[in-house]
């Protein structure tokens, strides 16, 4: 895109009547600009608008203004330059095991970054948080998240399930950083366990599932969460979620740090990769995406056809599994089965309350049904009002082309 | 003439053998468990429960009450003249001529059995009761044949040999069914058990009007609990078994028989009269349980029932809801044998079907079925300002909440009696959190550990505080509060709500205005109905709504059960259709827009059929709903002697 | 299901906790591994607890279909880890299981990773089942979040924490628990001073993390108070032809990504 401002009077001109349909999405906050010399800069006649009396208004709120012309060629600017936090040369380290699932910093390893800053804080000496991450990582904002140091370990020897290998790596990070604290993500993504490895290695008594942490005293849950117990903050910490609050309004250096000598072991553990899961096997409190079928099921060979095609998972309503279309256990709802799908697809399903409380944790849920006025309805983040036979009997065509289109790519 | 010595000797061999099978009988009945009977008093009170209560039951068919006081009238007395003419040889007319007059009376009772036989309903047994009929001809003929001559009516002599041998035959096979087959396992054993079944029945409370429906307790220090083998049944229940006519009135009554689950209680009975005799069910001439074929299950004394015998599913699809009970005209108890293998199954084999596993793992972790948080169990009456036992420690009304307080459309049903208690300015009070299921769930899915533990718990809360007497809305806990607690110490005057609201109204504390709406028909709670008696003060308390039911064919003792009870819903055992369905398929034969109900798990099946339906309400909603508030000055008085206690 | 018949497999358990009544009761993952032990080598398999013979919650695992539990006398303040590593290392079973966390106490879930470290196996976190043993080599399946497993090879004897994924264990029966014999073996006891410092009161509510605002300005600060909250009532697609309707439905699916 030319970097050349352009005015675009059309946008002006929305902007300026409030009573135009598009009037919302052209209003914008006011212009700033960063300058050459990397200060803000406002610019004084993008700011305002001409009122409807033609006289120029400045609202400084925000809520509505001209400018809008340079809209878009301003976003990128606007990224405001957080602070740069920098250790030099630390007295001593916290160092924080991150999970990095799909490669990315998750929000718990967030947290426990912000935990592990929040421990040197205020402290005595400089400290450091060194990050640990083992094999190839996407992120690029680990300066944003508070890493200072980041030792990177790679290599064939961490691919797949190695929690043997990574553990003698983190006794060798001891060995040569002899950290003041070790923080993990107390987490089912790896961090808990080799917390825990690592803990009967060194030999230390860990505080889990932490969720108050300072120098003294930490918080754990314990008794199956039933209880909290306070204890002196130990030298090794499986966090819990929200922990702290992760890092947001410094940058950090992220200075690449080495590991003198890597080990490499013999796993005992030999890992034979993932198993493919019949998604129908899956039980349906943990199934992340779920078709689920109701009384306006007619067709149902179809509707296990539109289940298979898309992979989804079965569920049903307890009209169904009372008519014998769908077993009991594929129940779902507060007399069945409390679900927690990312998308839970409803078909025929009016919704009673009993059902609706069982979806209650579910992300997204989409609901076809000829009843625009259900409860399912109102609670769906997407609705198709229509007669389910054809929809589903269309979705099963979008699946399978795409599946054909995914392994044409893939050969 | 032969049969002058034939006949006294067929009859004395044949006595003889009917003795030895008695005996064998009797011994079969002896491998079950020791159960004290009043042994004398029971034979003396067996013709008055015969002539009576057994009476009562079978009048219910006119058709076949008359047949049976015939038939078998005839019998017993030619039976008894015939031993005392044919056999002992006393001749005279003051005998003969009476026997002539009662097998006459018996080939007339006959001939009806023949004619009902002819065309069969499919609950009726088929096989050697299809001979039954016949048999009764042939003896009830032979013998008048046979006693003309005593009587002086034909020669001696008459008709020659080949008379004297059709006769013979016919003495041979009349005797052979009558009186061989009574103790040899024929139709006519039930003559000979049901007899003795009726002395020594193991609820002699049931004879003379009075009813007996809670279970019996287990002794948790048995070797085994519950019943594995046919033997472990005590022995009056292995008799009771074989009195078993196998009219299928009990078949008829089923509900899960009806719904296509692999029950059906003749052949449930009859399965155990295989178990304590041996043998296969390949003979058996009746309906197989649904979806299971004849033949292949075997079973004896000693063999562990649900392993060849008996599907341990047959068992499980029991709403335990009496209709067969009440139907029996032998007074068989088959709830308590289908509970005590349930007992077998669940505390010693942990093999309780469906949800039962887990329903049973809150009760005993939580106190409720659904394992929700003890301490929440008030939560629906946080708007209610409710005095609490463990505040007052004294209240006139101890108001059992039950289970329903954790579910939200039980609690509407407990907000509506709630108000009605105010209007009335009942003195009541709740246990609130201190009170636990009630134990009905437990002991209904065989685990009668967990139902004792919640009793004792129960009865220790309730023996802290001093009421007259506990209301409830759940007819299961009033059936468990009233009739099962007496055996852990718990001893109770106990109402249901439908019959203190009534009560209420004939006082004259609450005034009920008209009910508006359409027709209304009423369906009665088995644990209220059935177990307990109570038809009468919901019916009453409806039309001092000025509503005027129109009643369901299957109503008031033939009340078809909601499939709610027993822990059906839990243990789910698929049939081919619902109970809940039929059951709103007979309301709708009514043509009714409303059904009354006064069971909260009444109220959630039947509101579980698919709409459209007829509606579905609690009496107590409905009479809340119809409450006619008292005028302003009533409740300001009592506020004001209120606020004088306080400052007093 | 594994041929294990002639291994020797310890399951050990703890006492669980009922997380609305807080009453005692057999944990679920400890039942879920003497139930896994049960599978593999029925009534052979060892039950194994550190505590108090007369607790009562010991019989609803011996109500699994136990004859015989064994106990290993232990205080209250006593380490359980330190008497169970003990008793393991005198008796070398095959395979050891445990659950993945204690529902009572500490709740730590190092149980497994001590032992393990004491006797110098492998530890497998996790398992949902183990396939097959053959050769002295286990197949394991690993829990992973969302219905997913793992195999692994893994060779005897090893430790192994058993997941809410694994097969649901039986009904406990009344009358077999009571019959069954806990047997008491009467133990070291390691006093755990660590824990005796702990301070243990009813769990806290957690507050839920609020959506922060970081507002720099009044103005900013008075748009956060008074914003709309997101939502209201999803899309409605109504009179469109099925095939945009589905595949509006399809796109949220990619979008969502749960399309493998």
């Amino acid at each position: 895109m030319s970097d050349i401002i352009r005015r675009d009077p059309r946008a002006e001109w929305i902007a300026r009547n409030r009573l135009h349909p598009l009037h919302a999405e052209m209003a914008a906050p006011a212009a700033e600009t960063r300058g050459p010399s990397g200060l803000i800069r406002k610019n004084p006649h993008a700011v305002g608008f001409i009122g409807p009396n033609g006289i120029k208004r400045i609202d400084r709120s925000g809520g509505s203004g001209a400018a809008v012309g340079i809209r878009r060629g301003a976003r990128s600017a606007q990224q405001v330059e957080l602070p740069l936090h920098t250790v030099e040369n630390p007295d001593y380290y916290v160092v924080a095991v991150l999970d990095m699932v799909g490669g990315r910093l998750t929000s718990h390893d967030k947290d426990v970054l912000g935990q592990a800053h929040k421990l040197i804080r205020g402290g005595d000496g400089s400290g450091a948080v060194l990050a640990v991450v083992f094999g190839e990582h996407k992120e690029e904002a680990f300066d944003k998240a508070g890493v200072d140091r980041l030792l990177h370990l790679t290599g064939s020897e961490f691919d797949g399930y190695c929690p043997e290998q990574k553990v003698a790596c983190l006794a060798e990070v001891e060995k040569q950083y002899q950290p003041r604290y070790w923080l993990f993500p107390d987490s089912i993504n790896g961090g808990n366990e080799l917390g825990c490895r690592l803990a009967a290695r060194l030999g230390e008594r860990p505080a889990t599932q932490a969720w108050q942490v300072d120098r003294d005293t930490s918080v754990c849950r314990g008794g199956g969460g039933l209880s909290d117990i306070t204890r002196d903050t130990p030298r090794l910490l499986l966090l819990a979620e929200e922990c702290a609050d992760p890092i947001d309004e410094t940058r950090h250096q992220v200075l690449a740090l080495e590991l003198d000598r890597k080990p490499r072991i013999i796993n005992r553990l030999q890992d034979c990769g993932q198993v493919a899961v019949d998604p129908n096997s899956v039980s349906l409190a943990e199934a992340e995406f779920i078709l689920s079928a109701g009384n306006g099921i007619h067709d149902w060979d179809q509707f296990h056809q539109a289940a298979e095609a898309l992979g989804a998972t079965e569920g049903a309503s307890r009209v169904a599994v009372d008519d014998g279309f769908m077993p009991r256990f594929r129940q779902v709802g507060a007399t069945g089965t409390w679900v927690t799908a990312r998308v839970y697809v409803a078909v025929g399903i009016s919704g009673a309350v009993q059902h609706m409380q069982g979806i209650g944790q579910c992300d997204k849920v989409v609901a076809i049904n000829t009843d625009a006025g259900c409860d399912m309805v109102k609670r769906a983040d997407l609705s198709i009002i229509g007669d389910s036979q054809k929809v589903l009997a269309q979705l099963i065509e979008l699946a399978r082309d795409y599946r054909e289109g995914g392994a044409e790519n893939a050969a | 003439m032969i049969l002058d010595w034939l006949l006294p000797v067929l009859l004395l061999s044949v006595l003889a053998l009917a003795l030895i099978g008695a005996i064998r009988r009797i011994s079969l009945w002896r491998a079950g468990q020791p159960s004290p009977v009043d042994f004398f008093g029971g034979l003396k009170a067996m013709p008055r429960r015969y002539l009576v209560d057994l009476h009562h039951v079978v009048e219910r068919d006119k058709y076949m009450s008359n047949t049976h006081v015939a038939t078998a009238g005839g019998f017993v007395l030619s039976l008894v003249l015939i031993i005392l003419v044919h056999l002992f040889g006393i001749e005279s007319k003051w005998l003969a001529w009476p026997l002539l007059a009662s097998s006459v009376l018996m080939f007339v009772g006959a001939t009806f059995v023949y004619k009902r036989r002819k065309n069969p309903p499919s609950r009726l047994s088929k096989g050697p009761w299809m001979r039954l009929p016949k048999s009764l001809l042939v003896f009830s003929v032979t013998f008048f044949l046979v006693t003309l001559p005593a009587a002086g009516v034909l020669p001696q002599g008459f008709g020659g040999w080949v008379l004297a041998l059709i006769l013979a035959a016919g003495v041979v096979w009349g005797l052979g069914e009558m009186v061989f087959g009574m103790t040899w396992g024929g139709p006519m054993k039930h003559a000979f058990a049901g007899a003795l079944h009726l002395a020594f029945h193991r609820r002699p409370e049931r004879f003379g009007g009075g009813r007996s429906t809670g279970l019996k307790p287990v002794d948790l220090d048995a070797p085994v609990l519950g019943v594995q083998k046919p033997s472990d049944f005590k022995w009056n229940q292995l008799l009771g078994f074989d009195a078993c006519v196998q009219c299928g009135k009990c078949e008829a009554m089923c509900p899960a028989f009806a719904a296509g689950q692999p029950l059906n209680p003749k052949k449930l009975i009859q399965d155990m009269v295989i178990g304590l005799a041996g043998g296969t069910d390949a003979k058996f001439a009746g309906s197989p349980y649904p979806g299971i074929e004849l033949g292949n299950a075997k079973g004896g004394p000693d063999s562990t029932i649900t392993e060849g015998l008996v599907n341990p599913d047959t068992l499980w699809s029991c709403t335990t809801c009496r209709a067969c009970v009440e139907e029996c005209p032998m007074m068989i108890e088959h709830v308590d044998a289908i509970v005590d293998m349930r007992r077998f199954l669940t505390l010693e084999k942990g093999n309780t079907p469906g949800k039962g596993a887990e329903t049973l793992d809150n009760l005993i972790a939580t106190d409720n079925p659904n394992g929700y948080e003890p301490g929440s169990r008030m939560n629906w009456a946080a708007d209610q300002n409710l005095r609490v036992m463990s505040e007052v420690k004294e209240a006139d009304v101890l108001f059992w909440v039950s289970d329903g307080a954790f579910d939200m459309r039980s609690q509407r049903i407990l907000r509506s009696f709630v108000k009605l208690l105010k209007a009335a300015n009942v003195d009541f009070a709740v246990l609130g959190d201190e009170e636990r299921d009630s134990g009905d769930v437990a002991r209904r899915l065989g685990d009668d550990a967990t139902f004792q533990s919640l009793a004792k718990r129960n009865i220790a809360v309730m023996n802290k505080y001093r009421f007259k007497r506990i209301v409830t809305t759940d007819p299961h806990a009033f059936h468990v509060l009233k009739n099962e607690y007496k055996d852990f110490g718990g001893d109770y005057e106990v109402l249901h709500h439908t019959t203190f609201i009534n009560e209420l109204v004939k006082d004259g504390r609450i005034k009920l205005g008209g009910h508006k709406g359409g027709t209304v028909t009423y369906h009665d709670p088995c644990y209220l109905g059935r177990y307990n008696g109570e038809y009468d003060s919901p019916r009453e308390l409806l039309s001092a709504m000025g509503i005027q039911l129109a009643e369901m064919e299957r109503s008031g003792f033939r009340s078809r059960c909601c499939g709610g009870g027993g822990g059906a819903p839990i243990t789910d055992i698929p049939g081919e259709r619902r109970i809940a369905d039929m059951r709103i398929e007979d309301a709708r034969a009514t043509g009714a827009e409303l059904v009354a109900v006064g069971c909260q798990q009444c109220t959630a099946m039947l509101e579980g059929v698919v709409e459209p339906r007829p509606e579905i309400k609690d009496i107590a909603e409905l009479a809340a709903d119809a409450l006619v508030e008292a005028d302003d000055s009533q409740p300001a008085r009592t506020r004001r002697d209120e606020l004088a206690v306080e400052v007093a | 299901m594994a041929n294990a018949e002639h291994l020797k497999i310890v399951a050990l358990v703890s006492v669980g906790q009922h997380p609305k009544s807080g009453r005692a009761r057999r944990a679920e993952q400890d039942a879920r591994a003497v139930e896994l032990g049960l599978n593999l080598c029925g009534e052979k398999v060892q039950v194994l607890h550190a505590g108090d013979v007369a607790e009562e919650s010991l019989r609803s695992y011996a109500g699994m279909g136990l004859k015989q539990l064994r106990v290993l006398q232990q205080a209250a303040g006593a380490d359980a880890s330190v008497a169970l590593g003990d008793y393991l290392s005198e008796h070398l079973p095959d395979i050891v299981l445990t659950g993945v966390r204690a529902e009572s106490g500490e709740s730590s879930g190092m149980t497994p990773y001590l032992l393990a470290e004491k006797l110098g196996w492998p530890l497998v976190t996790r398992i949902a089942d183990i396939a097959r043993i053959e050769n002295g080599e286990a197949e394991i399946l690993q829990a992973l979040p969302r219905g997913q497993r793992r195999a692994i090879r893994v060779r005897l004897p090893f430790v192994a924490s058993v997941d809410n994924a694994a097969a649901a264990p039986r009904q406990s029966a009344y009358g077999p628990g009571r019959r069954a014999e806990l047997e008491n073996l009467p133990w070291v006891e390691t006093a755990d001073e660590v824990r005796a410092a702990f301070e243990e009161a009813p769990a806290r509510k957690r507050p839920k993390r609020l959506k922060m605002v970081k507002a720099k300005t009044a103005a900013e600060r008075f748009k956060a108070a008074t914003a709309k909250s997101q939502g209201g009532g999803g899309r409605v697609i109504k009179d469109q032809p099925p095939h945009e309707q589905a595949q509006a439905i399809f796109d949220l699916l990619l979008e969502e990504g749960v399309l493998r």
